[in-house]
């Protein structure tokens, strides 16, 4: 009945179109007083889950990645990628899945990578003879690279959601090798049409203009190095990193790319804030919504619920992937990671899943649903860059979400892809990699 | 009305502009926090809550300037499919919720900020809790200002001043997307 409640009036507050932060706000106070708890609880939980000092990294990845994309970065790593792949068969697709695993480096926004990339890209490729539609499936398939690639403001949300016991620095490491199996799925399959429909090659670039291209582009992808070095060797924390980030991204905008208008900078920030704080509001209200629901004993009835349903550790994770997928379609990304999380991990944990695995398994499927109708954030973006019906775009993207549903079982059924890099960087102990291997390789 | 939605157009450049100052001062202390202890050798520890309260300040002065320019992001796929009539008595729903969900900022808000008035923050003792807290009333006024624009006057997403920061390339990006 608590349940019911709870989830009800959440369900009901979404259909009728109350923002999703708020919705969560006033189910989690129908909540507390169906408990009869005291609302000032309630109060309490939104302001200390907004006073938090990791929260503070997520505006900083967000404006960092803002003023690179905005800053002629994105022109940049196009043609870095150009120069390293431009001259295979297909070459121009297989620079757009390069440039988002680069872009992915700056930026953990998908929507900011589809939009950035995808202005540069879907008009050259269609003047190289690739069909527009096709041009916008690739864009819109390997921008999803970026919420994996660190830095990944959504592994930081991850993190929070999961009370803070999950380091950030292993969440960033985890995303390295599941993000450039999504690339390289991606580009496997680009390559495999480029030959089938004879897509053109592109030319190789002299040496000389190659040269300069990679010292312009190294300056912004500097930015990772500042953010993972810094993280890995302790010196600062993850939140100091990324406002460095900042810095650092601007430095390079501002006084070594210089195609940024200072008079434009008051409008980047009005856009940030508009982006940024509507993340935050519904950081605050989750963590009110989350502790409801820890008070109703949710996670725990979700944990014997599914528990329930079969012996089979690999079936409850399919159903997991499964309800995560349908989520995914329907919502946007943020608000599920909040949501989910406190309900879902505690289940993971209960199969023996490394929280570090569970959340690259939960990046990758929301990521999913990012591009998958009737609601994607970057199916929609990508479509109006694209000047397409989102039909046609879909249409496109049948055989790339194949693609991206082959790396979700990998990612979901492998934990070493997540986990061995954290293990490198000695982020994630041995025992959880034994942990995590055994229970997947008796 | 005119007159009243410039008045209102005031109220959302004062939020734009607190938040947009609160993500600046705090992407300038917390470096600055660092470089005090690598370089100088001083360690402060003043950055820290300064950039934490102009983190509450930036999200709730931005967050309803946000509500104003129809940012947030909401589940519009069931509501779409209705008349235009149904559409609107639920809009008109949505408000009274909304409203409600301001005044439970406010009133409890301000219960948060007396009730901690008189408590120092640890690491700057200047800073007292309660101030720190004041963002979220203030926040939960200044949305209630534009919940009551938006019953009387619609949407006012698309005045100038709202859509100032659209940039010709990147305009077809939805506000609220990350």
């Amino acid at each position: 009945m608590d349940a019911f409640i709870l989830l009800g009036s959440l369900a009901l507050l979404l259909a009728i179109g109350v923002p999703v932060a708020y919705s969560l706000g006033i189910a989690s106070i129908v909540g507390a007083i169906w408990l009869g708890m005291p609302l000032e609880g309630v109060m309490i939980k939104i302001s200390s889950g907004l006073s938090s000092f990791t929260l503070l990294a997520i505006p900083f990845f967000v404006l960092a990645g803002a003023i690179m994309a905005e800053g002629g970065m994105a022109n940049r790593l196009v043609s870095f990628a150009y120069i390293l792949v431009g001259f295979i068969r297909g070459g121009l697709s297989l620079v757009n899945i390069l440039a988002s695993t680069f872009f992915g480096a700056i930026s953990g926004s998908s929507v900011a990578d589809t939009a950035s990339i995808g202005s540069v890209l879907i008009p050259e490729m269609e003047k190289k003879g690739y069909p527009r539609d096709f041009a916008t499936a690739v864009t819109c398939s390997g921008s999803v690279q970026a919420l994996l690639i660190p830095p990944s403001h959504n592994a930081v949300i991850y993190s929070l959601a999961a009370g803070g016991t999950v380091s950030i620095g292993a969440l960033f490491l985890a995303g390295v090798l599941p993000g450039l199996l999504l690339g390289t799925t991606l580009a496997v399959m680009c390559l495999y049409f480029a030959h089938k429909r004879g897509y053109p090659k592109g030319e190789a670039i002299p040496l000389k203009q190659a040269l300069k291209i990679t010292l312009d582009a190294a300056w912004g992808l500097m930015t990772m190095v500042i953010i993972l070095g810094g993280i890995l060797s302790g010196i600062f924390t993850a939140t100091e990193s990324a406002s460095i980030a900042v810095v650092w991204a601007f430095f390079v905008t501002m006084f070594i790319y210089r195609d940024y208008k200072w008079k434009d900078l008051p409008k980047l920030i009005h856009r940030t804030v508009k982006t940024v704080t509507v993340v935050m509001i519904l950081i605050g209200f989750a963590s009110s919504f989350g502790y409801i629901m820890t008070l109703m004993q949710l996670p725990l009835k979700m944990t014997t619920f599914f528990t329930g349903l079969s012996e089979n550790k690999y079936a409850i994770l399919m159903l997991i992937n499964i309800m995560l997928l349908i989520l995914g379609t329907l919502m946007d990304m943020a608000p599920l990671i909040l949501i989910l999380t406190p309900i879902l991990l505690p289940l993971a944990k209960s199969l023996g899943l490394d929280p570090v695995h569970f959340g690259m398994v939960m990046l990758v499927n929301l990521g999913i649903g990012l591009i998958t109708p009737p609601v994607g954030a970057v199916l929609f973006v990508g479509s109006a860059v694209g000047k397409l019906k989102m039909e046609q775009v879909v249409r496109s993207m049948l055989p790339f979400f194949g693609g991206l549903f082959v790396v979700l079982m990998i990612v979901t059924y492998v934990p070493l892809v997540s986990l061995f890099i954290p293990w490198l960087g000695g982020l994630v102990s041995d025992q959880q990699i034994c942990a995590a291997t055994s229970l997947f390789c008796p | 009305m005119e007159k009243y939605l410039r008045i209102m157009d005031w109220v959302y450049r004062i939020c734009i502009w607190l938040s947009g100052s609160a993500i600046v001062i705090m992407t300038l202390v917390i470096p600055w926090g660092v470089f005090a202890r690598k370089v100088l050798n001083s360690g402060s520890s003043w950055p820290e809550p300064v950039a934490i309260f102009c983190m509450v300040i930036f999200t709730f002065f931005g967050a309803a300037a946000t509500y104003r320019a129809c940012g947030h992001i909401a589940v519009d796929m069931l509501v779409q499919r209705l008349s235009a009539g149904k559409q609107r008595t639920l809009s008109q729903i949505v408000n009274v919720l909304m409203i409600l969900i301001s005044m439970f900022m406010m009133i409890y808000g301000i219960m948060l900020c007396q009730t901690t008035w008189n408590q120092s923050v640890d690491s700057l003792p200047i800073l007292n809790v309660g101030l720190t807290y004041l963002p979220l009333p203030l926040g939960g006024f200044v949305i209630m200002l534009f919940i009551v624009e938006r019953m009387v006057a619609g949407t006012q997403s698309h005045r100038p001043i709202v859509t100032y920061d659209h940039a010709p390339e990147l305009s077809i990006v939805k506000e609220g997307g990350l």
